[in-house]
């Protein structure tokens, strides 16, 4: 091909239009080309369709066969000459260079003026004939000597090795930018629309050191403005021009101080003493809001006040850990009079700390003013926030009962520290595209849900060797999907590497640009497991080996009751309905524990704690504490099975209450199963209820699935719930959602109904999953919507 | 139930609805659904495909304003709504969208039956004041607002202006005085959004303390307003009011500082950016215009100095129409307090419908200030409204129904648009807004 691309003039245009292998090329709307007309001839390419940030090609490039496509069924070939404009020239400019990097042989020149200039022109009219030209069948290929480059290019062209230029406006160039960049505005370079002399234009560009012997990196914000810029250079002869697709965006994120975690808390604790949330906000801006997701605080949706994470890897905390945390809650998580004060909350009151499903301990009502002292005390015992929100390296989930289980095959305990201690405060590894959820069991029994994870690792065999297998690309929210197993083997000393070379390749692939899709399981499913695999191998210091043998995967459940542990002492799995606690019940769970267990306390994915290393007279001594009354190690099924997440009592985006409701439908649904007699039938009934469609309770995994949803009628709206039945990891099941919009208080009796059905209707030693599993949606369809009147008395009577 | 390797399902195929399987493009957010959807359950990706990429929306911002957790933006460039942060899969924006969820027709039936007056009250009006002169027709609109501003009625009025720095393009103001609202006279022949923008107008706005209503500020709201209560008028085109009432009547939180609601009668909206495209075609500088005028089929453009700069049929200007609009049967804006036209008036008079007692004991106050006759010819009126019902219905892919529910499920949308022109398109991730916030 030409050296190129160039700028041409309308009248060259209109010279040339009239040969069958130059054409003009409108990147405007579809409609716009259609209704408001184009230039006779020109066949329509529209910007939003070669511009599309979800593919793994890098940053907005189309992925090369969409563009292939595009420019087929416009019946271009690859030789043609193509002449771009728009209304937008750096759209067209930005169709010219995606032709470039896709290798497309003809010349590419940019219509000087647009459109407008067209127009000026005498008996230039508009058409809106559409050509008739054949398809052709066009093929597109990432050109090898294509001008981009990448992050680190960026970073030695930072060093001095070339000339960075920043092409975005003025204001935006003094707001942020890549330290030693230049700035030259792309629209500097018009007048009126129209390209700038020559001589008008060296000099602009001579001023700023952009000389055609310098090689010349530009970046903007979405790589469409640079591309006019690129495309003049090239006119005036500049032969050493590249880009940086991923742009700033993907620059700040990677390496601005104000993602950095460690600086980010430096920040915050200066605050703490100097003004509070306010004046944070007053300096650092609102958007400082967001980036605290990164030291674990999560601004809660009543202003000025802040949900803190805390992190236990793979749920272990000491006594002194955990009785900090009960304290911590105990004194900080306390609402203000204006929202309730003491009586914040009916069930729970005030000052209570949740369990979630990621073995982290969440608090609300934390102001700035307390993070330093709450900090401080964490310090002392070794405890952190750091990266247990944000897209980062999650708090890593592990078995709950490892090191305990007489089943197990490998102690995760080291592995999960390892991988905890090398990613924290790391801000390299920071700010990956999004979250980063790792989980790592070693007994056979995979309770820390190895099939929802981005990468999960269960126990396996190699020569002899014990260790782990993977799973990737697994995980719930926005496009639920089970992890994807990759045959590969890991040491239990390999497993930090492999991690970190995930976050690599997800750095580099997993768009920065649409973070809508940029979850890695969107990347495995559009890789596919065996190119993942491939890839991965690429970023990782060792070889990838297969496992002899898997060991057995199953799903254990939650942990509650009284287990033997491999050394004969005994733990006890403690349940604590939908994960609330009393900050104060929670030190004094930890005092229990140091009496009379071994120092630790641990946290399950379900929400519950355990208490390890009891000997008998010991285990006689806790079963008898009162507080057990309240966290029972035999609770009712219902009560045992209860997941939630925070809900709409402090989150944005909550659209039902979940807590207390759980509780109060907890307590009726025992009742009501002791009544008919099907309570010492089951042991958990696993109901899951998120505040919306988000999916942190995990409702896709419960016997019963719940997230809120609203409903409404002619005359009425209110709250209500989507349903599913059958969910459960042991057998990678997600459930189907089956209802929509069931008005929440209607729920209890749904959910009364199904139990019936399932009791008339199941096999001996059938469990709700496969019974759930083998009925047919409609028919589970039918029982869920058919509501029988409530408080029938023919349900009782049936059953027992 | 479903756990099957999603590599070895086939992906969705556009055009073509798959049991449970939501959206229909090949979007990678569709890729790998190990589970599927509830009947009837929206995220905002159904909306923006149905109604935004289907070329159908007519920027209402109903779905701005109905969305509980404010996931809803507007694109600076398109005016259009978008996705900002983290959708809940809630469902609202469908269900209040007079594109998609919202059965308008029935909505405007049921206002009418619950607020309607027995005899709405039809007059051709004109402001007696300066206002005369500042408004686009009688200038009744400016004059009833500055009289229910200056009785204390009403603390705002939420009407248009033109964008400083893109001729002819409107945006939102909350007008809080008779100076402001006398500079906003006039019609602005593009979509404001303005229902999405209540909380940022009023939060900009200083209310104050002698605003209506405004005696306990509750320490620690939400909201960062002055003013706990506020009451306003809203004006705007039929589909706006559709929106505003509906919230309204299913008592959504939004919906709260609106008092009154005042209907521009509008057969069609515009896209700005064609508007002014199409303008430019008839060598016209949109610079130039003061002001756009479409009366009686014909668009005139005129300079400051009241030079006509173009006089052509309307029908020219087809291709800068908002699409959506043709399924419009709403011209006369029925959920509305009060609606304001000038067909079947004099030139220089406004047509004026008062259809419920807030409308008519605003109009009341208002009376001092308005010289009222009876309206000249209120048959085009109604043959203009028929007209209007008629090209609705011949266009509305799904049944015009005033009795059938008020709801449209996402599944009767796609049986009755899909195959046609108006079916919906797939997200095309270039539009999508990048954000960063999720839970
Ligand atoms: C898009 C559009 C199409 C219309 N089509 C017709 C028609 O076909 N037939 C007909 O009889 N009448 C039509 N009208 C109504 C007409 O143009 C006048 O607005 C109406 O007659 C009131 O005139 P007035 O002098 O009393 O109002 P004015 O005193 O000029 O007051 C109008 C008020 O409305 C506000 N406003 C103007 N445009 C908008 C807007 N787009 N969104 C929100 N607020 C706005 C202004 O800021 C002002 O406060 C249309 C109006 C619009 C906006
Ligand atoms: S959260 Fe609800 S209203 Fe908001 S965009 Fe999503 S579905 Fe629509
Ligand atoms: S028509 Fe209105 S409610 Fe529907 S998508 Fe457009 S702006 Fe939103
Ligand atoms: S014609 Fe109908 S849909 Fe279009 S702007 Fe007017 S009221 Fe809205």
């Amino acid at each position: 091909m030409s050296f190129g691309p160039a700028v041409v003039s309308p009248s060259w245009l209109e010279a040339h239009r009239e040969s069958d292998s130059v054409v003009a090329v409108d990147v405007r709307d579809r409609r716009d080309y259609e209704e408001l007309g184009h230039l006779p001839g020109a066949v329509s390419v529209p910007g939003d369709r070669f511009r599309d940030p979800s593919s793994v090609a890098a940053g907005k490039l189309p992925a090369a066969d969409d563009f292939a496509d595009l420019l087929a069924e416009a019946g271009i070939d690859p030789d043609d000459t193509l002449v771009a404009y728009g209304g937008d020239p750096a759209l067209a400019a930005r169709f010219l260079v995606t032709a470039l990097v896709y290798g497309h042989e003809g010349s590419l020149y940019l219509l000087d003026g647009g459109l407008e200039a067209w127009r000026d022109g005498d008996d230039r009219s508009l058409t809106t004939d559409v050509p008739d030209r054949e398809p052709t069948d066009y093929e597109a290929a990432l050109c090898e000597d294509a001008p981009l480059v990448d992050r680190d290019a960026v970073e030695a062209a930072v060093e001095g090795d070339a000339v960075l230029v920043d092409t975005r406006t003025a204001a935006e160039y003094e707001q942020s930018r890549i330290p030693g960049a230049v700035h030259l505005d792309w629209e500097d370079l018009l007048e009126d629309g129209r390209l700038k002399s020559e001589d008008d234009l060296e000099a602009l560009l001579a001023e700023r050191g952009i000389e055609p012997d310098e090689r010349i990196l530009l970046y903007c914000n979405t790589a469409r403005r640079l591309s006019h810029t690129f495309v003049v250079l090239r006119h005036l002869g500049y032969e050493d021009v590249a880009f940086y697709e991923g742009s700033l965006t993907d620059w700040v994120r990677a390496e601005a101080p104000e993602w950095d975690p460690v600086e980010l808390q430096e920040q915050v604790r200066h605050y703490a003493d100097n003004g509070g949330f306010e004046a944070m906000v007053d300096e650092l801006g609102e958007d400082v809001l967001g980036r605290l997701k990164l030291i674990g605080l999560y601004h809660q949706k009543q202003r000025g006040y802040f949900m803190l994470r805390t992190r236990a890897p793979g749920g272990r905390l000491t006594v002194e850990q955990a009785r900090t945390i009960g304290e911590v809650a105990d004194e900080f998580a306390r609402a203000p009079a204006e929202y309730g004060g003491p009586d914040q909350n009916p069930v729970f009151g005030d000052g209570y700390l949740d369990a979630t499903t990621r073995q982290d301990v969440q608090m609300h009502w934390i102001e700035i003013e307390d993070v330093a002292e709450i900090w401080d005390r964490y310090d002392a015992v070794g405890l952190s926030t750091m990266q247990a929100c944000g897209n980062s390296v999650r708090n890593v989930v592990g078995c709950p009962a490892a090191g305990l289980d007489p089943d197990e095959t490998v102690d995760i305990e080291p592995v999960v520290e390892r991988v905890s201690q090398r990613f924290l405060g790391d801000h390299h590894y920071a700010n990956l595209p999004r979250k980063f959820k790792v989980s790592v069991t070693g007994c056979h029994e995979d309770c820390a849900r190895s099939g929802i994870q981005d990468l999960g690792l269960t126990p396996a065999r190699k020569d002899g060797k014990d260790g782990f297998v993977a799973r990737v690309g697994g995980g719930l929210s926005d496009g639920p999907r089970v992890a994807s197993d990759i045959d590969l083997f890991v040491e239990p000393d390999q497993v930090d590497d492999l991690v970190a070379a995930m976050a690599d390749l997800f750095m580099d692939h997993g768009s920065y640009l649409d973070t809508a899709v940029n979850r890695l399981r969107f990347l495995v499913a559009e890789f596919g497991p065996e190119r993942f695999r491939e890839e991965l191998e690429s970023y990782a210091d060792f070889e990838f080996v297969e496992p002899d043998e898997v060991l057995t995967m199953d799903y254990r459940g939650d942990h509650v009751g009284v287990h033997e542990e491999a050394d004969g002492r005994s733990y006890v799995g403690l349940n604590v309905p939908t994960g609330r606690m009393g900050g104060d019940e929670f030190a004094e769970l930890a005092e229990l524990a140091d009496e009379l267990g071994d120092g630790e306390v641990r946290l399950t994915p379900n929400q519950n704690v355990l208490v390890p290393h009891l000997t008998d007279d010991d285990l006689e001594a806790l079963l008898e504490d009162p507080l057990l009354e309240r966290y029972s190690p035999d609770p009712g099924p219902f009560t045992r099975g209860i997941v939630t997440c925070t809900g709409r009592e402090f989150c944005n985006y909550g659209i039902i209450e979940t807590k207390n409701r759980a509780i109060r439908w907890a307590r009726e649904l025992d009742d009501w199963a002791e009544q008919v007699g099907i309570a010492d039938d089951h042991e958990a009934i696993r109901i899951h209820m998120s505040g919306c469609s988000a999916s942190c309770a995990q409702p896709q995994l419960g016997d019963f699935g719940l997230r809120g949803e609203v409903y409404r009628d002619d005359y009425e709206s209110g709250r209500a719930a989507d349903l599913g039945l059958g969910g459960d990891l042991g057998n990678d099941e997600f459930i189907d959602w089956l209802v929509g919009k069931i008005p929440i208080d209607d729920v209890p009796d749904v959910v009364k109904a199904t139990m019936c059905a399932y009791d008339a209707d199941s096999e001996p030693e059938e469990s709700f999953t496969e019974w759930a599993d083998r009925t047919s949606n409609a028919e589970l369809r039918e029982i869920v919507t058919e509501r029988p009147a409530r408080d029938s008395p023919a349900i009782g009577t049936e059953v027992s | 139930m479903s756990g099957t390797d999603p590599a070895a399902t086939d992906g969705p195929r556009p055009g073509v609805p798959q049991a449970g399987v939501k959206g229909i493009g090949e979007d990678p957010r569709e890729q790998d659904r190990d589970v599927a959807e509830a009947p009837g359950k929206i995220w905002f990706r159904d909306l923006d495909e149905a109604v935004i990429e289907a070329d159908r929306c007519i920027q209402c911002a109903s779905c701005v304003a109905a969305c509980p957790s404010d996931s809803i933006g507007i694109d600076e460039d398109e005016g259009r709504p978008t996705l900002v942060k983290m959708c809940t899969g809630c469902s609202r924006c469908w269900d209040f969208c007079p594109r998609s969820g919202l059965r308008y027709e029935r909505h405007l039936e049921l206002t009418q039956e619950e607020r309607g007056l027995a005899e709405p009250g039809t007059y051709a009006a004109r402001a007696t004041d300066e206002a005369a002169n500042a408004g686009q027709d009688g200038g009744v609109v400016t004059a009833l607002l500055a009289a229910l501003l200056e009785a204390g009625e009403i603390d705002g009025a939420v009407v248009a202006r033109e964008q400083e720095d893109e001729p002819l393009r409107g945006e939102a103001v909350l007008a809080t005085s008779r100076e402001e609202l006398l500079a906003a006279g006039g019609s602005i022949y593009n979509q404001t959004m303005g229902l999405g923008q209540l909380d940022e107008l009023l939060a900009d706005a200083d209310l104050g303390s002698e605003a209506h209503g405004a005696s306990d500020s509750r320490a620690g709201s939400e909201t960062t307003r002055e003013t706990d209560d506020p009451a306003l008028a809203f004006v705007g085109t039929p589909c706006m009011i559709q929106g505003a009432t509906a919230l309204d009547r299913y008592d959504h939180e939004p919906a709260d500082p609106i008092a009154l609601t005042v209907a521009l009668m509008c057969t069609r909206s515009f896209e700005h950016s064609r508007l002014v495209s199409r303008l430019e075609t008839f060598d016209v500088d949109p610079a130039a215009v003061d002001t756009l005028d479409i009366s009686d089929g014909e668009l005139r453009a005129t300079d400051a100095a009241g030079e006509t700069l173009l006089e052509t049929d309307v029908d020219a200007f087809d291709a800068a129409g908002l699409r959506g609009c043709d399924e419009c049967a709403d011209f006369v804006g029925g959920a509305a307090d009060i609606s304001v036209g000038n067909v079947g008036s004099s030139d220089g008079e406004t047509t004026v419908v008062v259809r419920t007692e807030t409308g008519e004991s605003a109009w009341e106050t208002a009376a001092p200030a308005l010289e009222t006759a009876a309206i000249d010819r209120p048959a085009t009126l109604e043959k203009l409204a028929d007209w209007n019902r008629r090209r609705a219905e011949s266009i509305l892919p799904r049944e015009y129904d005033p009795e059938a529910g008020i709801g449209i499920t996402y599944e009767h949308h796609r049986e009755s648009y899909d195959g046609t022109d108006r079916e919906p398109e797939p997200l095309n991730p270039a539009r999508v807004h990048q954000y960063e916030e999720w839970c």
